[in-house]
């Protein structure tokens, strides 16, 4: 699916002392089977604009469409089923004395057959990697399991485009390689997936492309190495240190992801 | 005169009622006043116990702690007037209308004269680099600033020691920033141990102490941790991205603190290699 924002605009506390413009015209395309990373500072918007994905927002004006079909004339619950929405802390949310029982919720509620959701059920949990967690506690898990579970439940909707707003925060740097890992792996299934993630040197190991938000605005959209080469401030350590070499007179290219820059990097060092 | 030891723990065990295995065993070590010391190792390796049973929000199965010369089990109050803890979420500490309140919210539960208490609610407040904030209202900071608003209100009651608990782990790059450059202008005066999943946080501390399962596997000093890559893996750590290019190009130092530093390291090796040939 395509989903598309148009000239979205969002106003919080309209008309009221504490009004606020969250976003002003913001117009971006997640383009089907793509990974979108959403980059921006606390208060930028980043959170207000993928709420407005499968419409948990309204925008005060502007549209978005899904495969060229206003999302305000679909159905609410189709709307959020083919959109998951991911927030941050997700493992909040979880509440079923087992984790099977938490991933069966949603579908359960699409009234969808018994064996149907089991089959889902099964599927979420292998893909984020918990099956073997399946008849436990949620609430007696670590936290990167919980993360885990937590995204097991939106995924057994089978949406066509998962939000994911700041997965890894608070995870060790294991639970985060996991979830990095997970993210490659539904792209392969077809899922198109935004991330949205403050962490700048985590969102260019994965993004196809890269939309920085800056003050309710779009500072950039593109390929990373477009927007990163483009915009210093946003790059991670890598595009940093390439454009510090450069500074100084030593072109090693644009790379952009990790083990791209560590052989850009190695080749200079060699001549 | 201060007691020799700020920080002195000895065997420590602690377990969660009905958890299966210990939060932290045998833990021991010592810190002398000033030192900055790190603390990293995986979710559920016991760094967050570690610093409850040091404030006395938690009180030890067995072994000893000493803040100070201090136990808190028998002395919980006059620990926590040594210790100040910063938290991993800097919304939950904010209560008063004002920072300048909120800052003074400490010292007034502990009964300092109001003078008194304005005098150190400003110096804390110019110590975090907040000056010109008194009159802010809390919410309409910004993470970084907040977290730097909790952070003098536990200068304004003047603790010996400092326990940060991921004090960064809910900011943007910029509060991360932000608030690491005020925690480095408070070392030297106050024992600081500082809990983080940011191996890139802890690469000037004094040392590190790696704990993993609730044990406490190493204690290294950050130059030592960066290049032992099989410490790094047994214990889940991963370095920042300009360490591991410098570790990935063979660099020495591998403890570049910005790009700028690891390009001149770079412009270096070619330089060195140039003249070679």
């Amino acid at each position: 699916m395509r989903l598309e924002l148009r000239d979205i605009r969002h106003v919080y506390s309209p008309r009221t002392p504490f009004e606020v413009e969250a976003l002003r015209r913001v117009s971006l395309a997640v383009e089907p089977g793509e990974v979108l990373g959403i980059l921006g500072g606390t208060g930028s918007g980043k959170s207000t604009l993928v709420q407005h994905m499968n419409l948990l927002l309204e925008p005060t004006s502007g549209d978005v469409l899904v495969d060229g079909a206003n999302a305000a004339t679909l159905k609410k619950s189709e709307l959020r089923r083919r959109v998951g929405l991911v927030f941050q802390f997700p493992e909040a949310a979880l509440f079923a004395p087992t984790v099977a029982e938490d991933v069966a919720f949603a579908p359960r509620r699409l009234g969808l057959d018994e064996g149907e959701i089991e089959d889902r059920v099964r599927q979420s949990l292998s893909l984020v990697g918990a099956e073997h967690l399946k008849t436990r506690s949620p609430f007696a898990l670590s936290g990167g399991e919980q993360r885990r579970v937590a995204i097991a439940g939106v995924l057994a909707m089978g949406p066509e485009v998962l939000v994911l707003d700041e997965p890894t925060s608070a995870l060790d740097p294991e639970a985060r390689g996991d979830l990095l890992r997970l993210i490659r792996t539904l792209r392969q299934t077809g899922t198109s997936i935004v991330l949205v993630s403050h962490d700048t040197n985590e969102v260019v190991e994965v993004a196809d492309r890269i939309c920085v938000l800056d003050k309710g605005e779009i500072r950039a959209i593109g390929l990373p190495s477009e927007v990163f080469y483009m915009i210093p401030e946003f790059a991670p350590a890598t595009v940093q240190t390439v454009s510090a070499l450069s500074d100084i007179g030593y072109d090693a290219g644009s790379p952009v992801r990790f083990e791209e820059t560590l052989r850009a990097l190695k080749r200079l060092v060699e001549g | 005169m201060a007691d020799p030891t700020s920080i002195s723990c000895e065997n420590l065990n602690y377990s969660y009622p009905g958890a299966p295995g210990p939060a932290l065993s045998g833990v021991s070590f010592e810190a002398p006043p000033g030192e900055y010391v790190g603390v990293v190792g995986p979710n559920g390796s016991g760094k967050s116990t570690l610093l409850r049973l040091l404030n006395g929000l938690l009180v030890a199965d067995s072994g000893m702690a000493r803040i100070g010369g201090r136990d808190p089990k028998s002395e919980p109050f006059e620990v926590r007037r040594r210790v100040g803890m910063l938290f991993q979420n800097p919304e939950n500490g904010l209560v008063a209308p004002f920072v300048e309140d909120d800052v003074a919210f400490g010292m007034e539960n502990l009964g300092v004269p109001r003078e008194e208490m304005q005098v150190r609610a400003r110096e804390a407040i110019r110590a975090v680099g907040l000056s010109g904030y008194e009159r802010r209202e809390p919410h309409t900071l910004s993470g970084g600033e907040k977290q730097r608003v909790a952070l003098a209100g536990l200068l304004a009651l003047e603790p010996e020691i400092l326990l940060l608990d991921e004090p960064t782990s809910m900011l943007d790059a910029a509060g991360r920033r932000d608030v690491m450059g005020r925690i480095g202008t408070l070392r030297g005066d106050r024992t600081i141990l500082h809990v983080t999943h940011h191996l890139g946080e802890l690469l000037d501390a004094d040392r590190i102490l790696v704990l993993n399962g609730g044990k406490l596997v190493a204690d290294v000093s950050p130059e030592r941790l960066v290049l032992d890559a099989d410490l790094l893996a047994k214990n889940r750590l991963v370095l920042p991205p300009l360490s591991r290019l410098a570790t990935g190009l063979g660099l020495a130092a591998a403890r570049p603190r910005t790009p700028e530093e690891l390009a001149r390291e770079i412009q270096e090796i070619i330089r060195k290699r140039a003249a070679a040939r």
